[in-house]
C-alpha cells in the first residue's frame, strides 16, 4: 500500500556527535533527495520531505541506534533504499537497517549507553538514595531526582554501561549523570533502544 | 586535528569537524603538491562561496594535487588553539597548514584582511613574505580583491589575477616540475611563477613614491617578467571545468543551495560597478549545458533550490529556454528556482511565474539612484517606468514585498537625488493601490529600501572619485530618513564607517600593510562582522602608523596619476574608463555591449559565446 511507511535505522558516530538534531534533519533531507528515494512530501505552502525521528540525540553523544521514519510514494525495496541512502551519506552516518516499522516511537522506554572514560570519575553519587540533577526548563532551573529513572549502572573492562529511562517525559541524559560523577572527558555511545517492556525497539 | 574535549567547549563545533559528504580525501603518498585553500571568514560563509567550490574541484581533479579547506576559527576556538598549542589545520587531513606546499587565500572583500593575518598567525607561518624561509608554504592570494591587493602585498608571495581554474593547476605543475628536477628554491619558483600569465609576485616589483604620497613608479626587478600582469580568463564556459560534486556541510551555511553559474561578466557597464569591469568579457554557458549541470548537481547534492547565478541574470539571452528546461524536472521534484539579480527593465510576467512556481519569495530590484539624471550619470540605464512596470507585475502575481537597492554618495549627487529615492519608494507603494488587477486579499505592500554608500573602486570609471567624507554620508543618511514618512516603507542603510574603511583598502597601496599588521597585533579580526568592527580603533591605528585614511578614500585621484592597480591589466583599458568618466559628468548614457560595442578593450582576451566583436 502506498504511501508506505519505512523505518531507517542509522548510526551517528565520531565527529557527528557535534551535529545538532536540526542539522541532522537537514542532512537527512538532502541525502534522501540525492539518493532518489521517492519520499512523501508534506503538503502545504512549503512542501518538504516528511521525516520523523525517534529520540533526539544530545550534542556530544554518539549513537548506533538512531531511527527515522519516512513514507515512500513509489515501490522501492528496503535493500535498495538502504543501498542508495548509504551511498548518499558518509560512513559515520551509515544506514544499519531499513524495514517496515513494527512499533511506535511512543513505545520507547529505555536506552542503553556505553561510556568510555578518559579521565578520573567516581560513580558513587549514582548509588545514593537521591540522584538530583538540575534541569533547565522554561520556568528556570529545576532540580529533579532521577533515581527511579536509572535502571542500572555497571562497569566492565574499563567501560561504564548504563540503562536509562528514555521516554519523553522521563528522559535522562547520561551526560548529566557523568557530570555528577565528576567525569570530565569521556565518550558516550547510545547502543540500543528498548520499549517500556524492555523489548528491543524495532 | 582538534580534540573532542576542545570541541565540546567551543560554540558551533560543527565548523571544525570536516568529514562532510563530498569532501575529497587522497593518499598523501600519491600527492606532489598539497594546497590548503583558505577562506578568511567563518565556515558558514566560506562554504557558500561558489569560486572556492570550483577551485577546490579543479585542483582536486589532478591526481597528484590535493586541495583541502580551511576557514577562520571563531575567537573562542582561537583561544583554545593558542592555549593548547594546536596550529591551524586543514579540514580534510587534519594536518597543520605549515606542512602544506601552498596555502591559498581567496580575498572576497577588503574587510577580510585582518583575518588573513589571524590565520597565518594561528598556522605559525611568518606574516611577512620576506620572513619566510624554504620550509614555509608558498602563500598565494586570489579573488576580486587581488586585482588591487597592494594593501596586503607584503604578506603574500604570489597573487593569482583573474579566473583560477586553469591557472592554479598550471602553477602547481610548475611547482611539481621544479621540485622533480631539483631546480626548486623559494626564490627561483617565485621568479618562474612571475613569468606565467596571470601571476603577480609583488616582491619582484619595486614601488617608489612621490613626495605627495602618490606612486612614482613600479619597477620589475627582472627583465624577463612582464611590466603589467594580464588577468586570466576561461575562454569557453561550456568547456570550462565544472565541479560536479559539492562538499555538503552538516551545519547550516549562508547559501544551502545549488549555485548554477549561468555566465561570467555583465554587459551593462554601470559606472560604479567593479565586477562589471573585472569580469569582462561576458561569457555565457549554453542552456543545454546548464540544464545538464543542474541535473548532475541535484543528483550529487540534493539541495531543493537552484539559484541561477550571474551578475545580471535577466540579461542572459536564453533565460526563457533555460527556465523551461529546468522546470520540466524541477517542479516535479519540488525544487525552487531563484534569480538573485533581476533587472527591472527585463523583468516579465512569464519570468516571475517561472520563479514562483514552487516557493514564493519576495522580489528585489536595484535602481541604484533616485533620479533619472543620476541614473544616467551612473549608466544604470533604467527608468522609473521600468520600476513601476516591474512592481505592477509583482503585485499582479500576488507579491507584496519589494526590496529596492540604492546607493548614496554617488558622484554629482544632490539632495534632490536623495529625495528621489524616497519618492520612488512612495510610487512603488502607490502603484499597488492604483492597480485594479492586484491579487485580492494579498497583504498590504511593503517596500524595503536598502541604501549603501558609494565606494570608489579600482577598475571603474569612478576609480578617481573621492568618497564623501564620513560626516557627509551620515548627514545624507539622516536626510533621507527624514524624507521617508510612509510606514509601509522600511529604510535600511549600510554603516558608513564600514564603507569608509572599505574605500581606504579598495584604493590602497602597499603603505597600508603597516596598518593592517598593526591592527592584527592589536587584536582586530572579523572586521566585516558588526560585533567586531571597530572604526575608532582603526582610525587610531592609522594615526599611530602615520597614515591618512582620507588620502586613500576621500581624495580625488588625478587622471594622470599612477594608480596602485595600474600594474594589473584586466583587459578593459584606462582610456575607456576615462571616456566613461567624462560621459558620466556629461550625464550621457553609454549603450550596453549588446546594442553597440564601446571598445572597452576586453575583447582582446577572447571568449566564446560573448557579445564582443572578435579582436
Amino acid at each position: 500500500m502506498l504511501p508506505q511507511s519505512v523505518r531507517i535505522k542509522f548510526q551517528k558516530i565520531n565527529v557527528l556527535k557535534f551535529i545538532s538534531h536540526l542539522d541532522l534533519c537537514r542532512t537527512m533531507k538532502t541525502a534522501l533527495l540525492r539518493a532518489g528515494i521517492p519520499v512523501w512530501y508534506t503538503e502545504g505552502f512549503n512542501p518538504h520531505p516528511k521525516m520523523v525521528f525517534s529520540l533526539p540525540l544530545s550534542i556530544g553523544t554518539e549513537s548506533e541506534c538512531e531511527y527515522m521514519d519516512i513514507k515512500i510514494t513509489e515501490e522501492m525495496s528496503f535493500d535498495e533504499i538502504k543501498q542508495r541512502l548509504s551511498d548518499a551519506l558518509t560512513a559515520d552516518m551509515a544506514i544499519l537497517d531499513v524495514y517496515a516499522p513494527e512499533m511506535k516511537f511512543q513505545e520507547i522506554g529505555y536506552a542503553t549507553y556505553e561510556i568510555t572514560p578518559y579521565a578520573s570519575y567516581d560513580l558513587s553519587p549514582l548509588s545514593k538514595d537521591e540522584v538530583n540533577i538540575t534541569k533547565r526548563t522554561k520556568k528556570g532551573e529545576a532540580t529533579v531526582n532521577v533515581k527511579d529513572r536509572i535502571v542500572s549502572v555497571s562497569e566492565n573492562e574499563g567501560k561504564i554501561y548504563m540503562i536509562l529511562s528514555a521516554d519523553t517525559e522521563r528522559f535522562v541524559n547520561p551526560e548529566h549523570l557523568l557530570a555528577l560523577c565528576k567525569s570530565e572527558d569521556h565518550r558516550i555511545v547510545r547502543k540500543e533502544v528498548y520499549t517500556r517492556n524492555m523489548k528491543i525497539f524495532r | 586535528m582538534i580534540s573532542d574535549k576542545i570541541l565540546k567547549r567551543v560554540s558551533k563545533p560543527g565548523r571544525y569537524i570536516g568529514g562532510e559528504y563530498g569532501q575529497i580525501l587522497k593518499d598523501k603518498n600519491d600527492i606532489k603538491c598539497r594546497w590548503a585553500f583558505c577562506f578568511p571568514d567563518t565556515y558558514e560563509i566560506g562554504m557558500s562561496n561558489l569560486g572556492m567550490r570550483i577551485l577546490y574541484g579543479s585542483l582536486n581533479s589532478q591526481p597528484d594535487i590535493w586541495c583541502e579547506r580551511c576557514y577562520t576559527p571563531w575567537e573562542d576556538m582561537q583561544k583554545e588553539m593558542k592555549e593548547n598549542n594546536v596550529p591551524l589545520w586543514a579540514l580534510e587531513s587534519g594536518d597543520p597548514l605549515c606542512n602544506f606546499d601552498i596555502v591559498a587565500f581567496t580575498l572576497q572583500y577588503e574587510l577580510c584582511y585582518t583575518n588573513v593575518l589571524t590565520m597565518l598567525d594561528l598556522a605559525g607561518i611568518p606574516l611577512m613574505a620576506d620572513e619566510r624561509d624554504e620550509n614555509c608554504p608558498i602563500i598565494i592570494g586570489g579573488g576580486p580583491c587581488a586585482y588591487n591587493a597592494e594593501p596586503v602585498a607584503d604578506f603574500f608571495d604570489i597573487f593569482s589575477i583573474g579566473e583560477g581554474e586553469e591557472a592554479l593547476c598550471e602553477l602547481s605543475r610548475l611547482y611539481i616540475n621544479m621540485k622533480d628536477n631539483g631546480s626548486y628554491s623559494r626564490k627561483s619558483f617565485l621568479h618562474e611563477a612571475a613569468k606565467l600569465e596571470g601571476f603577480y609576485v609583488p616582491s619582484l616589483y619595486g614601488v617608489s613614491y612621490n613626495g605627495d604620497g602618490t606612486i612614482k613608479e613600479y619597477k620589475p626587478l627582472y627583465d624577463d617578467i612582464p611590466t603589467r600582469i594580464k588577468k586570466r580568463i576561461v575562454k569557453d564556459m561550456d568547456k570550462a571545468y565544472f565541479p560536479e560534486k559539492v562538499v555538503m556541510p552538516y551545519i547550516e551555511t549562508v547559501h544551502d543551495r545549488i549555485m548554477l553559474e549561468v555566465c561570467r561578466g555583465c554587459y551593462r557597464g554601470c559606472r560604479f560597478c567593479q565586477a562589471g569591469n573585472l569580469f569582462r568579457p561576458v561569457r555565457r554557458k549554453s542552456a543545454n549545458t546548464l540544464n545538464e549541470q543542474a541535473k548532475t548537481l541535484f543528483k550529487n547534492c540534493g539541495y531543493d533550490e537552484i539559484s541561477l547565478t550571474s551578475l545580471s541574470i535577466s540579461d542572459y539571452p536564453y533565460l526563457e529556454t533555460l527556465c523551461d528546461e529546468l522546470l520540466c524536472w524541477t517542479e516535479d521534484k519540488k525544487i525552487g528556482l531563484s534569480l538573485p539579480s533581476l533587472r527591472i527593465d527585463s523583468f516579465s510576467k512569464e519570468l516571475m511565474e517561472r520563479i514562483s512556481s514552487v516557493r514564493s519569495s519576495g522580489l528585489t530590484f536595484a535602481p541604484e539612484a533616485g533620479t533619472q539624471r543620476l541614473r544616467n550619470v551612473i549608466n544604470k540605464g533604467v527608468c522609473e517606468e521600468d520600476l513601476m512596470n516591474a512592481a505592477k507585475i509583482a503585485y499582479n502575481g500576488g507579491k507584496s514585498s519589494v526590496k529596492l537597492y540604492f546607493m548614496m554618495g554617488l558622484p554629482t549627487e544632490q539632495l534632490e537625488d536623495l529625495e528621489g529615492i524616497a519618492q520612488m519608494a512612495e510610487h512603488v507603494i502607490d502603484a499597488y493601490y492604483q492597480n485594479p488587477d492586484r491579487k485580492k486579499g494579498s497583504r498590504p505592500p511593503q517596500v524595503t529600501i536598502s541604501v549603501a554608500s558609494f565606494i570608489p573602486k579600482p577598475f571603474t570609471p569612478f576609480q578617481w572619485e573621492a568618497q564623501d567624507k564620513l560626516q557627509v554620508l551620515l548627514d545624507k543618511q539622516k536626510y533621507l530618513g527624514s524624507k521617508i514618512t510612509n510606514r509601509k516603507i522600511k529604510y535600511n542603510w549600510h554603516e558608513a564607517k564600514v564603507s569608509h574603511l572599505e574605500a581606504v583598502f579598495a584604493r590602497g597601496n602597499r603603505r597600508l600593510s603597516k596598518a593592517i599588521l598593526e591592527a592584527h597585533k592589536r587584536g582586530l579580526m572579523f572586521d566585516s562582522w558588526d560585533e567586531y568592527f571597530n572604526y575608532e580603533k582603526w582610525m587610531q591605528i592609522f594615526a599611530d602608523c602615520g597614515i591618512d585614511p582620507e588620502f586613500y578614500a576621500n581624495r580625488e585621484y588625478a587622471e594622470d596619476e599612477i594608480l596602485p592597480w595600474d600594474i594589473i591589466d584586466i583587459g578593459v583599458t584606462k582610456e575607456f574608463l576615462l571616456r566613461e568618466k567624462k560621459a558620466a559628468y556629461a550625464e550621457r548614457v553609454t549603450p550596453n555591449c549588446v546594442e553597440k560595442c564601446s571598445g572597452c578593450g576586453a575583447n582582446k582576451l577572447g571568449g566564446e559565446n560573448s557579445c564582443c566583436p572578435k579582436a
